[in-house]
């Protein structure tokens, strides 16, 4: 670790450096009053942990690079589950093996591993990775007003990549190497076909693999793996094509114990050794990314004025869980200040709407666990299409008559604010109306299982002029008079002839 | 060999049976060679479109009457190709524009330019303008509509427009004050059945006067469905009885059977089976209103007064969100909904009060 870092500092020079190995005499002074009040705080420590002060000089050292302390070594440190590290180690195998300009490409949503796999299991095999970052270009004008020249950015970014696979280093001379790029230059985002064009000359030119790393997210449409990537150009160049799904729970939960295993043998200065029920709601609140995990972990277990609310917010989801989900094991406590933002699926939404949970605060009223404004907020899709999902299945959730009569009528309204679409507002009232008047319309829910049932398509259609025999041929009719009036007849009168 | 109701449509404004007087009116309209956009409006069956082909025929002759049919194609903005029906003759273009929905717009658009574009070849002895029939203006949506006005005053020179509508109310003010309003009343019974005399005579059949009486009232001032139940009737049983049985729509049967639903149990299960039926009128094309008028008949029959004031208050009620709305299910199940609450009330204090 330390080894790392004084590699590190061999070509870097951190502002704010105080490790007294690299300390020059000019910053000597400086350098002094911040250890001082770095000796304050380890005091401050001193006092809540009770650790002797021979470990704090190293703690504080260490702290720079806390993230880097959990990363892990191995291949099985990873939490990425074995089949796809598997699958990475094979390509890379095969790879490093010969100077082919293979491709590969992985994606997957944030913080599911991706690169951490990559630099892992390049260190097993000794492949040494050069990566691209794009350098900022920000055009500042010379001193008599002149724009400097620049090089087009796909130009630079080619010859880049062409150096790094062709050329091995001086200092290390390992010839097994690989170009990573995760930072894409913008230009390609806007004309892919220049890309095209990058890949067709490293194709020829270049002696080493390259991986492109992409990560996905709902959201974006922007999305860079499939806007740039696109099954043709994949076909084209005959990239591999691996992608990650975000770090399942028992994955998660076992990396997560790993970190805490390291803390308790090196870390006791500055953190709480985190318990289990910690890691629970680290996990629960991190939605399958790891990285942020770790930062959770790393907020929720540092000692010091945040110890106490960290834990009446655990408390506070805890008492969901036990009202609600004893008999399942899975709990549903998360940090109230910690993770990831939330978004709700449409059945996760019908779900919450029409089996509200309510909870008892300590003053002895009744409070739902999810707000209508909590789930009108934490909605992404149209409200119309949530709305209608809604009424499909409300119907068997209710019991009484009169709580289905003032259900449907909040829907009737609803139907009528969302029908007027030049309002924006109008659809978010539509919305908010709908669900909270389906919450609190049900006084006496029926509690069965009720699968959840996509809204009825409701395309009508109109019997053809040909269907009904009789019609003449050239009169144009009109589709309802054809079902109000004719159909019945037509059939009664075709029938007897 | 067709119905009667197309065999006997009258093709002469001088030849209609009934609003003799608006006839005239209408002939001397178009003696005067030019005419302005018009809006013809009154209930279903009551003679809107045969009073437009006669008035058309007045105007250009019978060549109005060789009509072809033809699918157009239209490109919505966002590059959708639309289809739709038109029938048209050298002298006009009739189209239903609600056929495609929300693009009905465009449809309006493109072909009254279209038509608006094109100038007659041979002027002599014609006019100078070409007709555009659109059916169901008032279920068109407000965009349609406020496209229409521009239009309108647009291609007024080289093209007129004849809206069809069943009630103007949802027809914006800036099209009503643009056209010549024509309302065409439905026919009264006695009408009605003076028509059915006069077909069952050019088909020498016999019809009891009763049995035609009687036939109007089933048809609900509807000649089209008149005509047609009078065939049907002719086609199940003849020589006529004057008691003899007038098959009704299925769709009318089926807003019965639900009715009686409604009525045997007011649950939130019985409901969902409401639903299903109401699902099924409207996906096979019954329009909603009818359900909804339907619905009301069928179950204010079982109410006392004050229940049937209130009833009838709330589906005034719903019936109108349900015009303002998107998804006409959510309003006929709220009635429903409040009709079995209020219902459900109803009986549990008639119980009480037995025992």
């Amino acid at each position: 670790m330390t080894n790392y870092a004084k590699k590190e500092k061999k070509w870097f020079k951190p502002m704010f450096d105080f490790d007294e190995g690299e300390k020059l005499l000019k910053k000597i002074k400086t350098n002094t009053q911040t250890h001082k009040k770095h000796e304050n705080i380890a005091q401050v420590e001193n006092e809540i942990s009770d650790t002797n002060s021979g470990e704090k000089e190293f703690v504080i050292k260490d702290h720079k690079h806390w993230m880097k302390t959990f990363e892990p070594v191995n291949v099985e440190d990873l939490a990425v589950h074995n089949k796809k590290v598997q699958e990475v180690e094979d390509w890379v195998k095969t790879v490093s093996s010969n100077n082919n300009s293979d491709i590969l490409l992985m994606t997957g949503p944030v913080g599911c591993g991706k690169t951490i796999t990559l630099q892992v299991l390049a260190k097993k095999y000794g492949v040494r990775i050069t990566e691209w970052i794009t350098p900022v270009d920000i055009d500042i004008p010379s001193e008599n007003g002149e724009y400097e020249f620049k090089q087009r950015q796909s130009v630079r970014f080619l010859d880049f990549l062409l150096n790094a696979a062709n050329y091995t280093s001086l200092l290390d001379g390992n010839s097994r190497k690989l170009v990573l790029v995760e930072d894409f230059p913008n230009t390609f985002l806007r004309t892919p076909s220049e890309f095209t064009e990058v890949l067709l000359q490293y194709q020829q030119r270049a002696k080493s693999p390259i991986v492109f790393i992409c990560s996905e997210s709902h959201t974006d449409n922007k999305n860079s793996a499939s806007n740039i990537f696109t099954p043709s150009l994949k076909e084209q160049f005959n990239i591999h094509h691996i992608s990650f799904n975000s770090v399942a729970p028992t994955n998660l939960k076992a990396a997560l114990k790993r970190v805490s295993n390291i803390i308790s043998k090196k870390h006791t200065a500055v953190y709480n050794c985190p318990t289990a029920d910690v890691i629970e709601c680290v996990v629960n609140s991190s939605a399958g990314d790891v990285r942020s995990a770790v930062l959770n972990l790393h907020f929720a277990c540092l000692k010091g004025g945040s110890k106490q609310n960290m834990d009446t917010s655990i408390v506070h989801g805890k008492e969901t869980k036990s009202k609600t989900t004893r008999k399942k094991k899975s709990s549903s406590s998360k940090f109230m200040s910690l993770g990831k933002d939330e978004s709700v699926s449409i059945l996760h939404g019908v779900g919450r709407v029409l089996n509200p949970k309510v909870i008892e605060t300590e003053n002895g009223n009744k409070k739902f666990t999810h707000t209508p404004e909590d789930i009108v907020e934490q909605f992404i899709s149209q409200p119309v299409s949530f709305v209608n999902f809604l009424e499909e299945n409300y119907l068997p959730h209710f019991s009484n008559i009169d709580h289905v009569d003032k259900a449907a009528s909040a829907l009737s309204d609803s139907d009528l604010m969302l029908a007027e679409w030049r309002e924006k507002m109008c659809q978010e009232y539509g919305l908010y109306n709908a669900v909270a008047s389906l919450m609190l319309a049900n006084k006496a829910p029926v509690s069965a299982w009720n699968p959840v049932r996509g809204p009825k398509n409701m395309k009508i259609q109109y019997p053809t002029v040909r269907e009904l025999r009789l019609l003449e041929e050239n009169y144009l009719y009109k589709g309802k008079i054809l079902v109000s009036d004719y159909q019945t007849y037509c059939k009664i009168i075709s029938n007897q002839n | 060999m067709s119905l009667w109701v197309d065999k006997h449509r009258p093709r002469d404004l001088m030849k209609l049976d009934y609003h003799k007087d608006q006839a005239v009116r209408l002939k001397s309209l178009v003696q005067q060679s030019d005419f302005p956009h018009l809006l013809v409006y009154g209930p279903s069956g009551a003679g809107k479109k045969t009073r437009i082909m006669c008035l058309l025929r007045e105007l250009y002759g019978s060549g109005v009457e060789r009509l072809r049919q033809e699918t157009m194609t239209f490109t919505t903005p966002s590059n959708k190709k639309v289809e739709i029906m038109t029938v048209s003759s050298n002298y006009h273009i009739e189209v239903n524009p609600t056929d495609v929905g929300i693009h009905d717009r465009v449809v309006i658009m493109d072909l009254v330019k279209n038509v608006a574009q094109t100038h007659q070849i041979d002027s002599t002895g014609q006019r100078e303008f070409k007709v555009v029939i659109l059916n169901e203006v008032d279920d068109l949506t407000k965009d349609a509509q406020h496209a229409l006005r521009r239009t309108m005053e647009k291609y007024v020179a080289t093209c007129r427009l004849i809206l069809i509508a069943n009630s103007i109310s949802r027809v914006i003010p800036a099209i009503r004050s643009r056209c010549l309003t024509i309302r065409v009343p439905a026919p009264t019974e006695n009408e009605i059945a003076s028509v059915l005399q006069l077909v069952c005579k050019k088909e020498s059949l016999n019809l009891p006067s009763d049995l035609a009486m009687r036939l109007a009232k089933a048809a609900d001032r509807n000649l089209r469905r008149a005509l047609l139940m009078c065939e049907a009737c002719k086609v199940q049983q003849y020589p006529f009885t004057s008691d003899q049985k007038i098959p009704e729509p299925d769709w009318q049967q089926f807003i019965r059977d639900t009715a009686t639903m409604i009525l045997s149990e007011q649950t939130a299960k019985k409901l969902g089976e409401v639903r299903q039926k109401l699902y099924e009128l409207i996906i096979h094309g019954v329009p909603p209103d009818m359900i909804f008028a339907g619905l009301l008949k069928e179950l204010v029959r079982n109410c006392d007064m004050a229940m049937k004031c209130q009833i009838a208050s709330h589906a005034a009620n719903y019936e109108h969100r349900m015009r303002l709305g998107n998804k006409p299910i959510f309003h006929l199940e709220a009635f429903v909904a409040k009709f079995m609450a209020i219902y459900k009330k109803f009986v549990e204090e008639s119980m009480g009060d037995v025992f």
